[in-house]
């Protein structure tokens, strides 16, 4: 086996296995009730891989078929990136309800900006006429990519103006995902503009995607660990006390 | 070709965002170890001083409208400085608010939801009215009457006493801080 194709090869068997122990972490901290698209899509991640796997070593089907089957999934699972990131704006809506119509406002219209302007690129993009498919999915790749990668930085931005702090968890998921989402919208980008047919990029993509696994793994076993303030008795009501100190703070 | 440049370096961009804010998320709680060295000072009387139509008005009757405008510009630009210090020390308590929300004692978390409620709105207000301050500095005729940023920036102090004195009764709120 020559050591491009062992690097292929780790670098898809090694993040769906890293998975598999994200799925166990997160069954094992409970958190795959608060965060039941992360946890579907990881499964689902992983089943997926299973089944390509198995399709690509032990059965003989032509490469159309196994694209078809790549596509398939990848429709999915950028069904379920989405939710994800619903996931992630509920998140800050349920930690911050003074912000929560505004957040709502800003991250619709955001998202409806995002659209327009993939729509519009899409639209500017020069056709390929001979693997009319593939150019198609290509397409919708770099469409939702920008959609994605738009949402999740509006997010970031919108909650380091506001200085929200996030949990763990919650930034790491986001984390993995807006640097997936970047990588895979410049990598998608290139595939189809500058380099078609080479596979470099799928190398990128893949170990783009290796990496964020490790930071979702990262910050789902950190989460346990989140510090959480000790907080002494109430004290009486010291009136006084309270006066002396906001006059002390008024007039500094 | 030209689009997926575009997109390559909308990519990169997003990316080193990205990581500039997992930094930042790295390094912000360690901004409760000391919150008051990380304060900045903001008076409020002089920022209402700043902003007070009356005042402007004085000024306008009594300087030439080139003079007005220099002044005016000088005192928006000063305005802006009290505001974004204001917004600086509301994301500063924003972050104790954040520590102390998870308490068992009801009091004390009400009192810190309060805390950040406020300075969330703070936050929000300052973005309009900084906005609102540098467009004046090149229309020095558009009013701008940021008099909520004042009354929300007194609001949060008090709360962040009353947090201070809940939490730490002994010492009070400078102990919070």
């Amino acid at each position: 086996m020559s050591a491009l194709r062992f690097l292929y090869y780790y670098l898809w068997i090694a993040p769906h296995v890293l998975q598999v122990v994200i799925l166990f972490a997160m069954v094992q901290r409970r958190l795959h009730e608060r965060f039941r698209m992360f946890f579907l899509y990881t499964g689902f991640e992983v089943l997926q891989f299973a089944l390509l796997f198995s399709v690509r070593q032990f059965l003989t089907i032509t490469q159309q078929q196994f694209f078809l089957l790549l596509t398939i999934g990848l429709t999915a699972s950028t069904v379920l990136r989405f939710g994800i990131i619903y996931e992630v704006f509920l998140e800050l809506c349920r930690a911050y309800p003074a912000l929560k119509n505004l957040l709502g406002v800003l991250f619709g219209r955001t998202a409806l900006a995002l659209l327009l302007t993939a729509a519009v690129l899409a639209a500017l993009t020069p056709g390929n006429g001979i693997y009319r498919f593939r150019f198609v999915v290509s397409v919708f790749d770099t469409s939702f990519s920008i959609v994605q990668c738009g949402l999740l930085l509006f997010l970031f931005l919108f909650s380091r103006y506001f200085a929200l702090s996030w949990r763990q968890s919650v930034f790491g998921i986001a984390l993995g995902f807006g640097v997936y989402a970047s990588v895979e919208l410049a990598s998608s980008a290139l595939r189809s503009q500058i380099l078609p047919g080479t596979h470099l990029f799928d190398y990128l993509a893949m170990a783009t995607y290796h990496c964020c696994v490790l930071v979702w793994l990262f910050y789902i076993l950190a989460s346990a660990q989140e510090p959480r303030l000790i907080v002494q008795k109430l004290p009486g009501h010291d009136l006084e006390t309270w006066n002396q100190e906001l006059q002390r703070l008024l007039h500094q | 070709m030209t689009i997926a440049l575009i997109l390559v370096v909308v990519a990169f961009l997003a990316l080193a965002v990205l990581f500039r804010i997992a930094k930042g998320q790295a390094s912000a709680d360690k901004l409760l170890d000391n919150p008051s060295q990380h304060m900045r000072s903001v008076d409020i009387e002089a920022f209402r001083n700043l902003i007070d139509p009356e005042e402007e008005e004085f000024l306008r009757r009594n300087l030439t409208a080139s003079e007005f405008r220099t002044v005016q510009r000088e005192r928006l630009l000063a305005a802006a400085e009290y505001v974004a210090g204001a917004a600086h020390n509301a994301a500063l308590l924003l972050r104790l608010g954040e520590a102390a929300r998870h308490s068992t004692d009801p009091a004390t978390a009400q009192a810190a939801e309060k805390l950040i409620d406020n300075a969330l709105r703070l936050r929000l207000y300052a973005f309009q009215v900084l906005a609102r301050l540098y467009v004046g500095t090149i229309i020095p005729g558009v009013r701008i009457s940021p008099v909520r940023i004042a009354e929300r920036y007194e609001q949060m102090t008090r709360e962040v006493v009353m947090l201070g004195c809940l939490q730490y009764p002994t010492r009070g709120v400078s102990a919070a801080m």
